[in-house]
């Protein structure tokens, strides 16, 4: 595979990794907090399980946006020309940085609404 | 024979008995909407809100179920003109992603919200104490600033309006702890304690089970649940903190004798008496309960002598053994002892 075509792959993929990121840190975090009875610790001025997850909830919903973003404008400038591949490879980038961008909001949503260590 | 349905043909008829089947099953699964056993009949906030959540859950799948089998119909029969709109990009679209998208971003929060109010830790909550057994439950009540802690078993009595904490564990397989009247359910995990905090809102009588299968006689583990007043629950709460009433009769001392001289005490206390044994359920007010062998059968004499004398006819596998040495007059002596210990 040619270096163009790896990152071509990586692109189309970077959402569902930012998602995976997403939720292994939170997973870890959680875990990790709630297991040495860290529920009450804070940081930033509220919840340190809270502020985890918001905070890579945050990262991993730019980096799943700048995916969709960047699959978007390659799309749009796209020549009619365009190897079927390439076609192919900007059109998945895009749904998947799209449903990535909800798979990563729908994973952060219980840490606004369920209290952590619960 | 019945005109109408003559007059009807075969199809008519076919039709006819149809309807009455339907009817009938619908008549015999509503049958089972309310009861002491039943998450469709809420007794407490909790089960409430569960039981809402089911329904949401339920009509929404109905109806989108009902949507997607008329458009499938519709793709099916119609005509190729009217139907091509079905296999456009946007009806793909919005069908197939924007649709679920929404639902579920509208259900996700919504069962989180449940989840989150249901089972919530409250101040001044009554701990109860609940051990799971191969196939019994041991309940006991910690001493508060009025009484003495004491032990009963298979029946859990509560009071109304008061939040109840019930503190749950298992002493050698898994089990599972559940009033579906009352809320969800909760694991019992040997060397592990888990919470579960309801309120009873209704006075009455229900049932609980054990909702993870344990063993041969799992569908045989229920206990009953009963939701006083606060008064009549501090009655009986003050009732069951005493020690058991001597014998006031030659044939409950008798049987008295006979529970001494088979060697019950070795397995059951009997507070007051020298019985003191924690293997099995504690029997100092075993006549209060409203049944035996956790929750099979109601209690009274007959019962709980046929219990004693075939207790591995009955239930296969529990670890009483069956004593069915003893003689008639005898068996109605000890269970006539057993039953008077209110």
């Amino acid at each position: 595979m040619t270096r163009r075509r790896t990152g071509q792959v990586a692109l189309m993929l970077a959402g569902l990794l930012a998602w995976a990121v997403q939720f292994t840190v939170i997973y870890g975090a959680t875990s990790t907090l709630c297991g040495l009875d860290r529920a009450d610790a804070t940081l930033l001025g509220t919840g340190a399980v809270q502020a985890v997850i918001l905070i890579t909830t945050f990262a991993a919903f730019l980096a799943a946006a700048a995916a969709l973003s960047w699959s978007l404008r390659t799309q749009r400038r796209m020549s009619g020309q365009a190897a079927p591949a390439d076609r192919f490879m900007t059109q998945a980038g895009a749904l998947i940085g799209g449903l990535s961008l909800i798979a990563i909001l729908w994973q952060g949503l219980p840490a606004l609404i369920l209290p952590a260590c619960a | 024979m019945d005109l109408e349905a003559t007059r009807q043909g075969p199809a008519g008829r076919l039709r006819t008995a149809t309807a009455r089947a339907a009817l009938g099953a619908s008549a015999l699964a509503l049958m089972g909407c309310d009861g002491i056993q039943s998450a469709l009949d809420p007794a407490g906030g909790d089960a409430l809100r569960i039981y809402r959540l089911a329904l949401v859950m339920t009509a929404g799948g109905c109806l989108i179920f009902l949507l997607v089998t008329g458009l499938l119909l519709y793709a099916i029969f119609a005509a190729p003109e009217r139907r091509a709109w079905l296999g456009s990009r946007r009806t793909v679209v919005i069908g197939g992603l924007a649709f679920p998208i929404v639902v579920l971003s509208g259900l996700l929060p919504y069962g989180l919200i449940v989840m989150r109010d249901t089972d919530m830790p409250r101040p001044g909550a009554l701990p109860v104490e609940v051990i799971g057994e191969q196939y019994w439950w041991r309940v006991t009540y910690p001493a508060d600033q009025e009484r003495a802690a004491f032990a009963t078993a298979n029946e859990l009595v509560v009071p109304v309006g008061r939040p109840v904490t019930v503190s749950v564990t298992a002493a050698d397989v898994i089990h599972s702890f559940w009033i579906p009247n009352f809320g969800g359910k909760i694991d019992m995990i040997p060397g592990r304690v888990n919470r579960l905090t309801f309120t009873a809102e209704r006075p009455g009588i229900y049932r609980g089970v054990c909702a993870e299968f344990c063993g041969d006689q799992h569908a045989r583990m229920a206990f009953d649940v009963v939701a006083l007043e606060p008064d009549a629950f501090a009655d009986w709460r003050d009732g069951q903190a005493k020690p058991a009433r001597e014998p006031d009769l030659p044939d409950l001392a008798r049987g008295r004798a006979l529970f001494r001289a088979g060697g019950c005490g070795s397995c059951h206390e009997v507070r007051g008496t020298e019985a003191d044994g924690a293997f099995g359920p504690d029997l100092t007010h075993v006549g209060s309960r409203r049944t035996i062998g956790a929750g099979q059968f109601p209690n009274n004499v007959g019962t709980l002598a046929g219990w004693i004398a075939n207790t591995q006819h009955i239930k296969p596998g529990v670890r009483m053994p069956s004593y069915g040495s003893f003689t008639g007059e005898d068996l109605r002596a000890l269970a006539g002892y057993l039953e008077s210990l209110k």
